[in-house]
């Protein structure tokens, strides 16, 4: 049972943490980029390789997994979303990150194989470890800290509350001088930054699978909602209840259930508050 | 395009659709055809929600996938009759759409896009999960239809026949007051409720169509499978449709149909692209979207307009002098 709970936390807080960096993104350009499961995918895969494949040490692997990550980051800025923001079509984005999502899978697919490769144990440590195994707790150790991490960026640095200006009023926040694209770009290396490094911590979990990218996008979507959009703290709660129940699900019911339990509980949410947990109202434009 | 030109244009269409098996070269380009109107029956009901009323379903291969499975089931297991099967394969679907669509269409944009495609992901868990229903992992065959369409040549014309449905049924919508007020829900939603389109019910009746539609196709799609498994119905499908329609261009009939045709067929022809599958659509789906958001269609359009000779006779614009001097004239008098 014990072990149920844990490993329903350490999923939940990938979810969570895939929320986050939802969240980055969206503070800055009201996108909500299909490619945010893709990168933590990218970073799993990129940190396997650097490790296994090429054989370099662990913190090589977790800065290759970052790099990337926010590497491709930049380039959903560069490619699907600053051309698109400029047009006024609120689905052109969705459609070009839809785009840039399908051709990273593909091209991982083909480069990395389709089948799900195992990802190196990063600390040596016993596999009978049970509960206190590292790939329960490195995930959710990372998004506590990316939790915490983030509410320090947001409240004390400069830079943190650009990015909360441009999350009230990107208009007003470009009147007061404040260089709206370049915190965009920024928000988005950063999202991918965070996205690789989760997708590195959580990799023994979920090992170094091509297809990761669009469960994520999805669970982590729905815990975005859950918890409510550009909430941090609704993000890890959405999360953390959205893993825990999965696997109290596959539990009690068998495993071939999980996405329509997700799914059951994103309904509920959206019927009851539609707005999220800790969402705040939205505004219909008229 | 005057209606002499349409009519051209569809007898021209009818005839090479007609004449296809006679002149073919081989089998293959038969089934290719054959598969390319089990699409079009689909898309066709999908266009009306994608590229008229601007929701972006991205799940609809897993309406497909229930059609396919019904069609297996009514018809192969409990020996119902073919076509009754893919009535009831239609209108299971319908009802799909209706539950679907209940809750999600209310969502905005991006909820929705999620909303459909974890119901794909749904169905697909379903289909794995029944296995005393579906078979499971290792699938089902489907059979086939009776004595004229039991012939490959035969049942691609049982294709066509259900692929000119479909587009004469979507045709009729979209030409009529009813594809103009989705065309309103899709530019602006706010101010389509304004003039009285009633949004949600348009929306969800135009989704409903679009299920049956998936499931009519899905039948016609799972017997030319003749086998499905739930590997058939991937995700990758779903995208493969939406792409066919936001290339051809939303809120056009001829576009979506070009679009799909030339998908189809093009990894077939050329085998480099058939490597790169999905990735190939990926890229076309991100050239479209960042050159001509309007859909290729577009571009043939702006290169007429270039080519075409203009049709305003310039007129120069010349000072009248006399009634000048005239005026200043009578100016200079008054002082």
């Amino acid at each position: 049972m014990l072990m149920v709970i844990v490993s329903g936390l350490a999923i939940g807080a990938l979810f969570a943490a895939t929320a986050l960096s939802y969240n980055v993104m969206y503070s800055t350009s009201k996108v909500l980029s299909v490619t945010t499961g893709h990168i933590a995918m990218l970073g799993g895969v990129f940190g396997a390789y650097a490790i296994s494949a090429l054989g370099q040490p662990w913190w090589l692997g977790l800065i290759a997994a970052i790099l990337v990550g926010g590497l491709f980051g930049w380039l959903t800025d560069l490619i699907a979303i600053r051309r698109v923001l400029a047009r006024s079509d609120e689905h052109l984005w969705l459609l070009s990150t839809l785009a840039m999502a399908t051709m990273v899978q593909q091209a991982v697919g083909l480069w990395w194989g389709t089948e799900p490769k195992p990802f190196p144990r990063l600390i040596p440590q016993d596999f009978s470890a049970g509960i206190g195994d590292q790939k329960f707790w490195l995930p959710i150790a990372l998004a506590g800290l990316m939790a915490i991490g983030l509410e320090f960026f947001y409240r004390r640095t400069m830079y943190g509350k650009l990015f909360l200006a441009m999350s009230e009023d990107a208009f007003a926040a470009r009147a007061r001088g404040v260089s709206t694209d370049r915190i965009r770009v920024a928000s988005y290396v950063i999202a991918g930054a965070l996205g690789g490094l989760a997708g590195f911590a959580a990799g023994q979990l979920t090992f170094a699978y091509f297809a990761l990218g669009l469960t994520l996008t999805l669970n982590g979507f729905i815990a975005l909602a859950v918890g409510g959009l550009g909430s941090n703290l609704g993000a890890l709660i959405g999360g953390l209840t959205l893993g825990l129940l999965n696997t109290f699900a596959s539990y009690l019911f068998g495993g071939e259930y999980q996405q329509t339990i997700a799914v059951g509980l994103l309904m509920v949410v959206l019927l009851v508050k539609p707005e999220g947990l800790l969402g705040a109202q939205q505004v219909r434009p008229v | 395009m005057n209606s002499r030109n349409r009519l051209l244009w569809i007898v021209t269409l009818a005839l090479v659709a007609i004449s296809l098996p006679f002149w073919s070269s081989d089998q293959y380009q038969v089934h290719l055809a054959a598969l390319i109107c089990c699409y079009w029956v689909l898309i066709a009901g999908l266009n009306l929600v994608v590229g008229y009323s601007g929701q972006l379903s991205i799940g609809h291969v897993g309406l497909l996938s229930i059609g396919a499975y019904a069609f297996a089931i009514l018809s192969g297991k409990w020996g119902l009759p073919a076509f009754a099967s893919v009535a009831l394969a239609g209108a299971l679907c319908g009802l799909c759409g209706l539950l679907l669509g209940l809750p999600s269409l209310r969502l905005p944009g991006f909820y929705f896009a999620m909303a459909t495609m974890a119901f794909a992901l749904i169905v697909g868990e379903f289909a794995l999960a029944q296995g005393s229903l579906t078979g499971g992992g290792v699938g089902l065959p489907v059979p086939a239809f009776p004595a004229p369409f039991d012939t490959p040549v035969g049942f691609y014309y049982l294709t066509v026949i259900g692929a000119a449905l479909a587009s004469v049924l979507t045709w009729n919508v979209a030409r009529q007051m009813y594809g103009r007020g989705l065309i309103a829900i899709r530019d602006n939603p706010v101010t389509a409720q304004a003039v009285g389109v009633p949004v949600f019910r348009a929306k969800l009746t135009t989704f409903v169509f679009s299920g049956i539609a998936a499931g009519v196709g899905g039948a016609l799609f799972g017997s030319l499978q003749s086998y499905i498994t739930p590997d058939t119905f991937h995700f990758e499908l779903s995208l493969f449709f939406f792409v066919c329609i936001i290339i051809g261009g939303r809120g056009s009939i001829v576009g979506p149909f070009l679009g799909v045709a030339v998908l189809t067929a093009l990894p077939e022809l050329v085998a480099p692209l058939a490597k790169l599958g999905n990735f190939f659509y990926g890229l076309l789906l991100l050239l479209v979207v960042l050159v001509v958001p309007e859909g290729i269609g577009r571009v043939f359009e702006l290169i007429a307009q270039r080519l075409r000779p203009r049709s305003g006779v310039s007129v120069p614009v010349a000072p009248d002098l006399p009634r000048l001097a005239k005026a200043i004239a009578s100016i200079q008098a008054l002082k």
